[in-house]
């Protein structure tokens, strides 16, 4: 259908160059001819849309001045598209309750969310995110799924005419606390080497270790087995709802479903809590695969364990001497090789999941997404400590996200981004973090791997000026956000305190911010990856 | 290309899912309904019928988009044509069945509870334990409990039924089994259903199910299976009492089902099995589609106007057409279609011919090529309307006025407070109450989103939209609020270290009997029980305690006394010490003596609340008045930022600013939860039934909501004054502004409160100083105050201690108030007389109005017709009993259909009743 419209219009805007100028259309220059129509076009045609021909229709009649073709071609496509509300530019989401469904049989709220799905609806609001959590659908015994909690949110959300992300958490969360499946937490207190180990042996029981990825630790099957099936039984019972209710589904890579190692689980003690991190690499399996590694490398001695000399969770880079800022021992080539392993462990974990989720939903008209974490403290210092700590081996001397990306599009995963509403100017200086830099650096590397990225804000209570930040970075021209997904419902979300400003929000992103004569004649490299940065047409 | 649908007008498709839809009869599920609580007041409870009609219509909103495709025609000659979805109500019947049965064991017993109807049905149940007086809902032994069964506080049970596809035609069947020993001595087992798709609660007799078990007296007129040998079970009594019983099995919500002798002394009767059905009857919309097209006739250059519906049974088209772009309706010449009536002389009516095979109807009108519009309303039955969006369906009929901005959605119902029009039929009610309270509010969140469908699609045409999608925005925003309102409250009611939350919590979930809406019953009349000077004496409330039961034999209700706490005025209305009782109309001690005073009477009491501010008694240590004492010690935090005199520290006020006095922060947590405890406090401690809250105008209505849920009052109303709309000095005749600001108040309020009807006040004003009397009707030929828009929530009132007495802020014109008496005395709102006038010569002729008003049982939900509105005459009649005429105009209520006779005469007003 599309291609008929971008066809014929492109054959009148040859003809009537000057009927378009009026509607906007005048910026097109030179070579990059077919894509740029087609991006022009669909601001004006597409991102209305739908399902009044006689006034669509006859208005763009009148504009192009055209011949009963333009009008025939417009009639046409309304005719057979009269659902559509997709338009061109960021759709907006917004995160359900993490305990939406929490004994799998029943919605919490029910009444609240369906009121909310209303507001939301009549915000303008594109859809809404719900947390799938293996701890709820698959909590008595392995295979034994239970979704009808679930399928019940899905049928509230097409009723409402939202649409849904769902987000499949294989991890554990502490506020509201929503354990790992039962049968996992019996398996790990009989065998805590699945679990994240530091270095003075404790454990992280949020999720599973990446080390046990391929080992048959639950009760024959391997992790990657038991999440396949998940997904599976996922996409069978969520069938109906498959590419038309949901569009998306995102895939849980670690903890707090972030591709990254648990690193800074540690409850901070006093008012410090920009310690650097621990690296998680003292399980049993994970250390066996450094000890292989090293020897292979040729160095058996460097893989007897993590690095002597890193700091505590809570303690700034400059104590100890890993990551001093000069000479530190993350520069010496023992750190390379540490680091390299380090990192290329949580790639190589991020690529199973992906490639999972990626195969069992290729047949589904759904893009899949995964989470990459914004470790943006000490983004300052030149060793970048917590961003190793978590497995990003970024440094001023390598960009670490490079490899990542990568990763992710080479199984055509779209990333998410949290933090979109984090300004440098808020954070202390001591930490010395860089929130916007950071950002910045992976969509970079994201908009040159065709990698779509879908932002999230990162703190509950909102950041200060947190909207303006995320309008910013919604509206800013290198933007390669299509979606962004705002976290999330619940008593503060809807308080007086609150959701007036989320409205104002909204609204003031629906408000056209640039007529489009006003926008950039030359922007050759967004129009041809990324037409869907036209945020001007915002979300109706 | 285009796909071009010429004839038949509505395409195949259409046709088809609106035919499914009707064959079905099924009501789709929806689970998204608006529903805060369950119904609103008692009386609505009889016999199974929901309280409101529920639902359906969420299922819709999507759907909708789909069907209301309109279709352009490429055809010369057909140039408009559009397909309109209608809604109409359909009442869907069906059946309840109770049944006991025993199991393998003699002590083991089985209630199964089903229903057959599609919904997701809840069954809200508790026991009554043998030898337990107090309370008759409890909580089960867990054994009792099915599975899946949620605990409600600590006295009921809900358990969801089961989908069970048994019956023949497939229609699914709901039960749920509860299995009992009888050693566990239980009484009885009660319970309600409940649909949670509409939040609709079904009883029995307006009571709670009950069905008694052991040692239970069964005198009550609520209990199933309460007669020996009920049972029809299959095999278990002989084919006799079978046969003698199936005559009264089938519908016991007849007149009378304990014909059977009631036995107290009925001791250990052993259980028996019974089986019983119920018949239950849930309205639904049902959608249908009206296509209309609109033909030019080359020979004879007329406009044919093509109408066809699906609606079932006889349609009558109630039209006119209009001349010019005012939508004025008006009769065009002959020759009309066959069996055509002129009506009143301001319409045609014009009855549909049925389409062959059954399905639908169609009509063809000709009309002459110069006229610009074709008008019309359909009409179901006397009581059932379609209209479009509360406005008539317009069809323009020239090409030229093309770019109509039709909203497409209908709706059978009434609009609650948006108003309804139906032309020229401005007397007949639609369905008067239908749009109220919950149900108004999630039908119209369902137009509003098919709003905003037609809206994103409309954006094309800027500037004939421009002005309506502001509107519709505004609205939209509105409904964000309110549902946003309610998603908070609920959200927050949960949160664990919120306790103080839980009365309010207990408020939502109690058995449905118990809830009170703080609107009444409707046959509420107030008496203002004060005036300005009434704090002067230092003894008011011992001086009213004299004339309470000469206030009750007058007819009055409910009396409103004056504020109650120690104040810095001594009018009371600038409060300090919340908690201090003692003021300048008396003690503590003494008001408590009035109260119960007027309690024994049969008046109820409200107090007068000041929520908006309260008087610091304490300096800051800058000078400035904003530390509280008393028992709420508040400090700077709990007074809104935005009002500099006092320096408050708190968040911004979500209302207006009474500048004498610091403005109280309702945002504050802590706020709301010292009012609320203080309300209650006020409720227990003094007896108060209800709230009159002062300078409403000042915070956030949802916060309102709030307190009364918290506070439970009988009735509340908020005092919402503002100015009214005037140009050069004369009041404009459209007051839909200001009455819209005091709706939108009470919406905020999520209806749970009332308002006074400052609009009324203030045409009357106009209407009597001036002889203005077209004034007292609206455009539509409704009352244009609130009342006209919703009644159940106008406080009428032609004076108080502001606007009257020594202070005189806007006094009613002199001498005319008997003809404002007459007015609201006997109009729908509730009337509110002010102490001034009752004790004055006006006295006798008030005491006849309210006795006109009883005697006719006129309520706040009676229908109003408007006969007449002119210059110097305005005549209405109220529940075709009661004529009332004010203005020196002549106006005698015609005699044809009935007799009037004169009940009450005066200065330029009469009344009349029917004899």
């Amino acid at each position: 259908m599309e291609v008929s419209v971008m066809g014929s219009s492109q054959v009148k805007i040859g003809r009537s160059d000057l009927a378009y100028r009026d509607v906007g259309f005048c910026n097109f220059s030179s070579n990059n001819l077919n894509a740029k129509i087609f991006a022009r076009n669909s601001k004006i045609c597409f991102g209305q849309t739908i399902k009044c021909p006689p006034k669509s229709s006859i208005q763009f009649t009148l504009k192009a001045s055209a011949a009963a073709q333009s009008e025939a071609v417009v009639s046409d496509k309304v005719s057979g598209n009269t659902r559509s509300n997709t338009i061109d530019g960021v759709r907006l989401y917004v995160g359900l309750p993490l305990e939406t469904v929490s004994d799998c049989k029943t919605i919490n709220h029910a009444r609240a969310i369906a009121a909310g799905l209303k507001a939301l609806k009549l915000l303008g609001v594109d859809g809404v995110e719900l947390p799938v959590w293996w701890g709820i659908a698959e909590k008595e015994s392995m295979g034994k799924y239970e979704w009808s909690g679930y399928l019940a949110v899905a049928e509230m959300v097409q009723k409402v005419g939202l649409k849904l992300h769902v987000s499949l958490c294989f991890h554990a969360a502490k506020e509201p606390k929503i354990p790992l499946p039962e049968w996992v937490s019996r398996i790990g207190e009989l065998d805590s080497s699945i679990f994240f180990t530091d270095r003075s042996g404790q454990h992280y029981k949020e999720c599973l270790s990446l080390a046990v990825d391929d080992l048959p630790v639950l009760d024959g099957k391997t992790p990657i087995q038991v999440y396949k099936e998940f997904c599976e039984s996922f996409k069978a019972s969520f069938s109906p709802f498959m590419g038309s209710t949901i569009t998306g589904i995102s895939i849980g890579l670690g903890p707090d479903g972030e591709l990254r190692y648990p690193s800074h689980h540690h409850p901070a003690k006093g008012n410090n809590s920009h310690g650097v991190g621990e690296f998680q690499c003292y399980d049993k399996n994970i250390l066996s695969c450094l000890k292989q590694h090293a020897e292979t490398f040729g160095n058996p001695l460097w893989g007897l364990a993590g690095p002597h000399d890193a700091p505590n969770y809570d303690q700034l880079s400059i104590s100890n001497t890993f990551f001093k800022e000069n000479g530190g021992s993350w520069e010496i080539p023992y750190g390379d090789f540490f680091l390299s392993w380090y990192s290329s462990q949580l790639i190589l974990h991020g690529d199973r999941l992906l490639s999972l989720a990626a195969s069992t939903f290729n047949d589904s008209p759904i893009t899949v997404s995964g989470k990459v974490p914004l470790m943006h403290s000490w983004y300052r210092t030149r060793s970048h400590p917590s961003e190793l700590t978590a497995g990003f081996y970024n440094t001023v001397n390598r960009d670490g996200y490079e490899a990542v990306v990568k990763m992710f599009s080479r199984n055509s995963c779209k990333m998410i981004l949290p933090g979109m509403d984090l300004s440098d100017e808020h954070q202390t200086n001591e930490s010395f973090s860089s929130p916007e830099s950071l950002l910045a650096q992976i969509t970079t590397a994201c908009r040159k791997n065709g990698v779509g990225v879908s932002g999230q804000n990162s703190l509950v209570s909102g950041a200060p000026m947190g909207f303006e930040k995320i309008k910013k970075n919604l509206l800013s021209e290198n933007a390669v956000m299509d979606l962004f997904t705002y976290q999330r419902m619940g008593a503060y979300f809807f308080s007086p305190e609150h959701f007036p400003s989320f409205t104002e929000f909204i609204r003031s992103l629906n408000q056209p911010k640039l007529h489009s004569d006003d926008l950039p004649v030359d922007e050759k490299e967004a129009v041809d990856s990324l037409p869907a940065k036209d945020l001007h047409m915002q979300t109706a | 290309m285009s796909t071009v649908a010429m004839e038949p007008i509505l395409r195949h498709s259409h046709r088809k899912t609106a035919k499914i839809r009707i064959n079905s009869g099924k009501i789709p599920p929806s689970s998204l309904n608006y529903t805060l609580r369950p119904l609103s007041n008692g009386k609505s409870f009889c016999n199974f019928r929901p309280h409101k009609p529920p639902l359906a219509i969420t299922l819709r909103a999507s759907s909708v988009s789909d069907t209301a495709v309109v279709e352009t025609s490429k055809s010369a000659d057909v140039f408009y044509e559009e397909t309109f979805p209608v809604k109409r109500t359909e009442k869907v019947e069906g059946k309840i069945s109770i049944g006991l049965e025993s199991l393998k064991d003699k002590e083991d017993w089985r209630l199964t509870v089903g229903c057959n109807l599609p919904g997701k049905w809840i069954l809200h149940w508790g026991v009554h334990y043998v030898g337990e007086v107090g309370s008759e809902w409890d909580q089960p032994p867990i054994e009792m409990r099915p599975p899946g069964s949620i605990s409600i506080k600590d006295y009921a049970i809900e358990t969801p039924l089961e989908k069970s596809s048994t019956s023949l035609e497939g229609d699914t069947f709901h039960k749920v089994k509860i299995d009992f020993n009888t050693k566990s001595s239980i009484a009885a087992i009660n319970f309600v259903l409940k649909d949670e798709e509409t939040g609709a609660w079904y009883q029995h007799r307006g009571r709670d199910f009950k069905v008694p078990l052991i040692d239970y007296p069964r005198d009550d007129d609520n209990m199933v299976g309460a007669k020996k040998g009920f049972g029809i079970w299959p095999g278990a009594l002989g084919p006799l009492s079978n046969m003698l019983l199936k005559s009264e099995v089938p519908h016991s919500t007849g007149e009378d089902s304990s014909s059977y002798s009631r036995e107290p002394n009925q001791q250990n009767r052993c259980l028996e099995r019974f089986y019983e059905e119920c018949s239950i009857v849930k309205e639904a919309l049902v959608d249908n589609l009206l296509s209309v097209s609109v033909r030019r006739c080359q020979q004879t250059s007329k406009n044919l106007v093509y109408i066809e519906t699906n609606v079932p049974g006889d349609v009558v088209v109630h039209w006119g057409v209009c001349k010019d772009e005012s939508k004025k309706w008006e009769i065009p010449a002959e020759p009309y279609p066959a069996g055509t009536t002129v009506f009143k002389k301001k319409a045609l009516r014009t009855l549909l011919q049925r389409k062959d095979g059954g399905h639908g109807s169609w009509g063809l009108f000709t009309l002459d090529e110069e006229l610009v519009g074709f008008l019309f309303v359909l009409k179901l039955n006397e009581n059932t309307w379609l209209n479009s969006m509360g406005n008539d369906f317009y069809i323009p009929l020239s090409n030229s006025s093309f770019l109509h901005t039709q909203l497409r959605q209908i709706q059978s119902e009434g609009q609650g407070q948006k108003g309804i029009s139906k032309g020229e039929e401005s007397g007949t009610p639609i369905s008067g109450e239908g749009g109220e309270g919950n149900q108004a509010v999630s039908i119209y969140t369902e137009e509003i989103i098919n709003e905003i469908r037609n809206l994103v699609s409309d954006i094309s045409s800027e500037t004939s939209r421009h002005t309506q999608s502001k509107e519709a925005q505004e609205s939209i925003l509105q409904e964000i609020e309110k549902l946003a309102a309610e998603a908070y409250s609920i959200f927050r009611s949960s949160i664990p270290t919120f306790s103080e939350e839980a009365i309010l919590e207990a408020e939502v979930l109690k058995p449905p009997v118990i809830i009170s809406s703080g609107t009444g019953s409707g046959f509420e009349i107030l008496c203002q029980g004060f005036n300005w000077e009434s704090n002067k004496s230092g003894r008011w409330y011992k001086e009213l305690y004299e004339k309470a039961e000469k206030l009750s034999s007058l007819g009055f209700t409910v009396v409103w006394l004056p504020p109650p706490t120690e104040s810095v005025s001594p009018e009371g209305y600038m409060p300090t010490d919340l908690y201090n009782l003692n003021s300048r109309y008396g003690s503590f001690d003494e008001l408590k003596v009035l109260v119960s005073k007027f309690h024994e009477v049969g008046i109820k009491v409200l107090g007068d609340v000041v929520l908006n501010h309260r008087c610091a008694q304490f300096k800051n240590q800058n000078g400035v008045w904003n530390v509280f004492g008393g028992r709420l010690n508040w400090d700077d935090r709990a007074i809104v930022a935005d009002d500099p005199h006092f320096q408050g520290r708190g968040n911004k006020s979500s209302g207006d600013n009474f500048h004498a006095a610091p403005n109280i922060d309702h945002s504050q947590e802590f706020v709301r939860r010292d009012l609320k405890e203080w309300l209650y406090w006020l409720r227990k401690e003094i007896g108060y039934d209800g709230w009159r809250l002062d300078f409403v105008r000042g915070f956030w209505g949802g916060y309102v909501k709030d307190y009364l849920d918290a506070s439970e009052p009988y009735f509340a109303l908020g005092e919402y004054w503002d100015s009214l709309s005037y140009t050069y000095g004369e009041m404009d005749h459209n007051q839909d502004a200001h009455r819209q600001r005091i709706i939108d108040w009470i919406n905020a309020t999520n209806g749970t409160a009332g308002a006074f009807d400052v609009t009324t006040k203030g045409i009357l004003h106009s209407a009597l100083e001036r002889c203005e009397y077209w004034r007292l009707s609206d455009q539509k030929g409704k009352p244009p105050g609130v009342v006209g828009w919703w009644p159940s929530r106008a406080v009428t009132f032609i004076e108080n201690h502001d606007t009257g007495s020594t202070q005189g802020h806007w006094r009613f014109p002199g001498g005319k108030e008997m003809q404002g008496y007459a007015y609201i005395l006997t109009h729908p709102g509730t009337p509110t007389v002010f102490y001034d006038h009752i004790f004055s010569h006006y006295e006798s002729e008030i005491s006849q109005l309210i006795s006109v008003r009883n005697r006719n049982k006129i309520q706040c939900r009676s229908t109003v017709q408007i006969t007449k509105a002119e210059r110097d005459v305005y005549a209405a009649m109220i529940d075709e009993k009661v004529a009332v005429k004010i203005g020196p105009g002549y106006y005698e209520p015609p005699n044809d259909s009935q007799k009037w006779s004169l009940a009450v005469e005066g200065n330029d007003y009469k009344v009349w009743e029917a004899s």
